[in-house]
């Protein structure tokens, strides 16, 4: 029995060994940057994926016809060095840069952009893989093979590519700065066909890092570029992004010195990290909005009255100090204030429950009600007077945590708390997880207010509005119709002068406040949290962030 | 034997269809799909409808199952639903992941727990006995996220003492042979690397070990007990051999059945994945990946993973069946 506890010591001692004072604990000396990400990249072929882990990391090697310029969404030149545009804005000419090459040495030029955009564009391209999902594209471009705004992309010179549109498109040259439409090496394409951008083979693009690795789940290592066209304003040689999951973890890591960067603290965190001394956090700019919307389909919700008294009795500060970030706002519209076309003019709806009240009162509810009746909808989208059944007033939350909404449940509980005060006695309703969720949004289904929101794309107003209500009714915006609003948004994509665009979504914005088309909480920035040994780091609304600016001590 | 194990071959047929079957069905039902996941709030009734026909997941059920069933049984795992990757190639960077982990959990829990159940049921109602037992319940009960958590502040942060984040620090090189990085790391001589990978190890296998070791103790205890009341024990003590003997020889080796049969069960169960494990120490196994793929509805992977991990299972089980044989000559197939 001794010799059974003896041989117990011996084996705490031996497995404790490892424990003493331990190797290379701290993120690699010299010239390394490592950022820690919340998950695996999906592909580095930007074009097939839709993920911003994905894009971050691509965005290093494989680069755009232009750029977000800094912590702006303003669109400048980056290998498209300048452009001009037709009269009709119909024809737009790209010159590109000459002195540019892809890491695997073919060169970049006109046929490699127009090998790009023909390989997403078109279905019947030998490039066009069957399992490519370019959806980005499809989105952005309107569509793919004739459905696309690009009637043609063609080489009008070595470096010069001229793109002939179907229609004025006021985005452009915002859309081609988003990193799902950077121009990857034609030669690496046809060399490794479908399997361009898995773990196995990378990217290959002009950009200053090139692709060295990538473990599934574990890091993805770039390496500079020494033959990269353009400036490096830091000193990164190496950037590795470590795939580190959990919030928490994160944050352990950074303190340990594991990684010097990360994305998304804990909200309860980020207080201890803006205290620290050897740590700082920078916001990412607003660029997103968190809504309650409305399903038309609710009879008692057709009634501005109501829509009104909703939106009165939710207090939105309160919402947005208890579950948000700092620096988070509440929102008096769909566009955050930092985007062009945000109409400041618009007020933000005051917490008054008892003019809330008094509203539905006078909608003939003075006693509030805890029922409602969905009517059915008919053709086109089109919401009929027929009863369909009724059903508990409910409020449907978000199951799972997107940047723009940190507490799906908790801000549910708090709105319902909010909606009893003034009558409206709610349940809160829960739909499986997030792909069920929007599986029953994309249907209609969630009758009653449903938590959603979006994160813009590419700095873009119409990004915003146009994309939700530029086709009304639909089912996925819970039946919303105005043709006012859809013409006009429809209206405002095909102008290219932006002060017409801004005044046309000013327009939108006050409408939509007039009618309570929907309740816009809150727009947040995004945090990121850094060790002091890093500087220059630009941070970006659309997280379009380069690592070239970037200097570590 | 041998016809014993063709005959459990031909049983596990059945078994492994039914899984697939069960599997393809439940995962359709459900609401969401690749495409509603892949799109996101960007998600449009003609989008999802042009995806999914672009996925093949416009085609009948059945059909569906046929492809994927008659790809499996010419050994391709077929590609991923997002990124198209082959899963075959993901399955082999992360399983070593999960192996090795699971190993080495099974290890801490099995070297441990063993001894703690011995000397318990040994030292019954003593001091040593209320202390394990005590101990096991709390490594069965305190959450594991908890637990990686704290283990990651205390040892990892405020003492500095481990890592905690993947399996090798950034830089650390190691010659791929089995994908288990410790082994590969000793096959390569490369003492630092090992050094390091071990370092990696500690953490997560410790956190994974608190349940199966809990597990091990009070079955090893409990078999024990029954054991050490039996005749032939008081008939050896009366011998006059020696404590040790008796109860390692005579008390543990007849004890053994339950026990490797739990053992088995918990390697079975270690090496599906442990989710939360891999997610706090950003381990890169099969137990997160699967995790998210069912999220991201990745038909695919969920559909090919929950296969080979019947496969395992029904492995790990026909193995624990052979060990009886062996530990037991009673026991002949």
């Amino acid at each position: 029995m001794r010799k059974l506890s003896v041989l117990l010591i011996l084996v705490l001692v031996v497995a404790a060994l490892p424990a003493f004072p331990h190797s290379a604990a701290k993120a690699q000396a010299g010239n390394t940057f490592t950022y820690g990400e919340y998950g695996n990249p999906v592909k580095l072929d930007l074009a097939d994926v839709t993920d911003g882990i994905s894009a971050l990391v691509g965005l290093q090697g494989c680069e755009t016809l232009t750029n977000f310029d800094g912590s702006t969404t303003n669109p400048i030149p980056n290998l498209a060095k300048s452009w001009t545009t037709s009269d009709d804005g119909l024809t737009w000419k790209f010159e590109l840069v000459d002195n540019a090459k892809f890491t695997d040495g073919t060169p970049f030029n006109a046929e490699a952009v127009k090998y790009n955009f023909d390989r997403w564009q078109f279905t019947t391209n030998p490039a066009h893989f069957a399992e490519d999902v370019f959806e980005y594209y499809g989105t952005m471009w309107g569509g793919f093979d004739d459905a696309s705004i690009i009637k043609s992309v063609d080489v009008t010179g070595d470096y010069e590519v001229t793109v002939t549109l179907t229609a004025p498109y006021g985005p452009m040259l915002n859309t081609l700065a988003m990193p799902f439409f950077c121009i990857s090496s034609p030669a690496a394409i046809e060399k490794n066909g479908a399997q361009y951008g898995t773990p196995e083979v990378g990217f290959v693009g002009t950009g200053p890092y090139k692709f060295v690795e990538w473990v599934s789940d574990d890091h993805v290592t770039l390496t500079r570029n020494p033959d990269y066209w353009g400036e490096v304003p830091g000193n990164v040689d190496t950037v590795v992004f470590r795939i580190i999951p959990d919030a928490a973890a994160r944050y352990a890591a950074l303190q340990a010195g594991e990684i010097d960067a990360f994305e998304g603290p804990n909200v309860e965190d980020i207080k201890a990290i803006q205290g620290s001394d050897s740590l700082y956090i920078q916001m990412r700019g607003a660029n997103n909005v968190m809504y309650l919307a409305f399903s038309y389909r609710i009879k008692e919700f057709r009634d501005v009255k109501v829509r009104q008294a909703i939106a009165m009795a939710i207090n939105r500060d309160e919402i947005v100090k208890a579950f948000y970030p700092p620096g988070a706002e509440v929102a008096t519209t769909m566009l955050p204030p930092s985007l062009w076309g945000f109409n400041k003019d618009v007020p933000a709806f005051k917490y008054d429950p008892e003019g809330a009240k008094a509203l539905l009162a006078e909608a003939g509810y003075p006693n509030g009600f805890s029922e409602v009746t969905v009517l059915k909808v008919g053709d086109n989208n089109q919401v009929t007077d027929q009863v369909d059944k009724t059903m508990p007033l409910t409020l449907y939350y978000q199951p799972v945590q997107r940047p723009y909404n940190p507490d799906g449940q908790g801000i549910g509980e708090a709105m319902i708390s909010y909606l009893a005060d003034i009558g409206l006695q709610a349940q809160l309703g829960s739909v499986g997880d997030w792909s069920a969720y929007l599986d029953e949004r994309v249907a209609g289904n969630l009758t009653g207010l449903y938590q959603l929101g979006w994160t813009g794309d590419n700095g873009d107003p119409d990004n915003f509005l146009g994309y939700f209500y530029a086709k009304n009714p639909v089912p996925q915006e819970g039946y919303y119709e105005n043709a006012q609003v859809g013409q006009l948004l429809l209206q405002a994509r095909t102008l290219t002068d932006q002060a017409q665009r801004a005044a046309i979504y000013n327009q939108v914005e006050q409408i939509q406040h007039d009618e309570v088309a929907r309740i816009y909480i809150a727009h947040t920035g995004v945090a990121l949290a850094f060790a002091n040994r890093v500087s220059g780091y630009v941070v970006s609304p659309t997280a379009t962030e380069y690592f070239k600016t970037v200097s570590v001590k | 034997m041998g016809k014993y194990f063709v005959r459990r071959l031909v049983e596990a047929i059945p078994v492994i269809f039914g899984v697939s079957v069960l599997v393809f069905m439940l995962l359709h039902l459900i609401p969401g799909d690749p495409a509603t996941a892949m799109l996101g709030e960007r998600a449009t009734e003609e989008n999802i409808q042009g995806l999914r026909r672009q996925l093949g997941l416009d085609k009948p059920l059945y059909e569906q199952y046929i492809v994927w069933i008659g790809r499996l049984a010419r050994g391709d795992l077929g590609n991923t639903v997002r990124g198209n990757i082959p899963v075959s190639n993901e399955i082999r960077n992360r399983f070593p992941a999960t192996i090795e982990l699971s190993l080495a959990a099974l290890t801490l829990a099995t070297l441990f727990g063993l001894p703690i159940g011995v000397i318990s049921a040994v030292k019954r109602n003593s001091l040593i006995d209320t202390a394990s037992m005590f101990a096991a319940l709390f490594g069965v009960s305190i959450p594991i996220f908890v637990l990686g958590l704290l283990l990651i502040f205390l040892v990892g942060v405020q003492l500095g003492w481990l890592p905690f984040v993947g399996r090798l620090s950034s830089g650390v090189q190691i010659g791929r042979v089995t994908g288990l990085y410790t082994i590969d790391a000793l096959l390569d001589g490369n003492w630092s690397a090992f050094k390091n990978a071990v370092e990696h190890l500690v953490l997560p296998a410790v956190t994974l070990a608190t349940i199966p070791l809990a597990v091990i103790a009070r079955i090893t205890r409990s078999a024990m007990l029954e054991v050490l009341n039996q005749d032939y024990i008081r008939t050896a003590y009366a011998k006059g051999l020696r404590s040790r003997t008796v109860i390692v020889r005579h008390g543990f080796r007849n004890a053994m059945l339950p026990i490797v049969t739990i053992i088995g069960l918990q390697l079975g169960t270690l090496l599906s994945g442990a989710v939360l494990t891999e997610t706090i120490f950003s381990w890169p196994g099969v137990g997160k990946w699967l995790f998210d793929s069912i999220v991201a509805r990745d038909y695919t992977i969920v559909q090919t993973m929950t296969l080979i991990i019947a496969m395992i299972y029904v492995s790990v089980n026909f193995a624990v069946d052979v060990l009886y044989a062996v530990i037991d000559p009673r026991i002949r197939y």
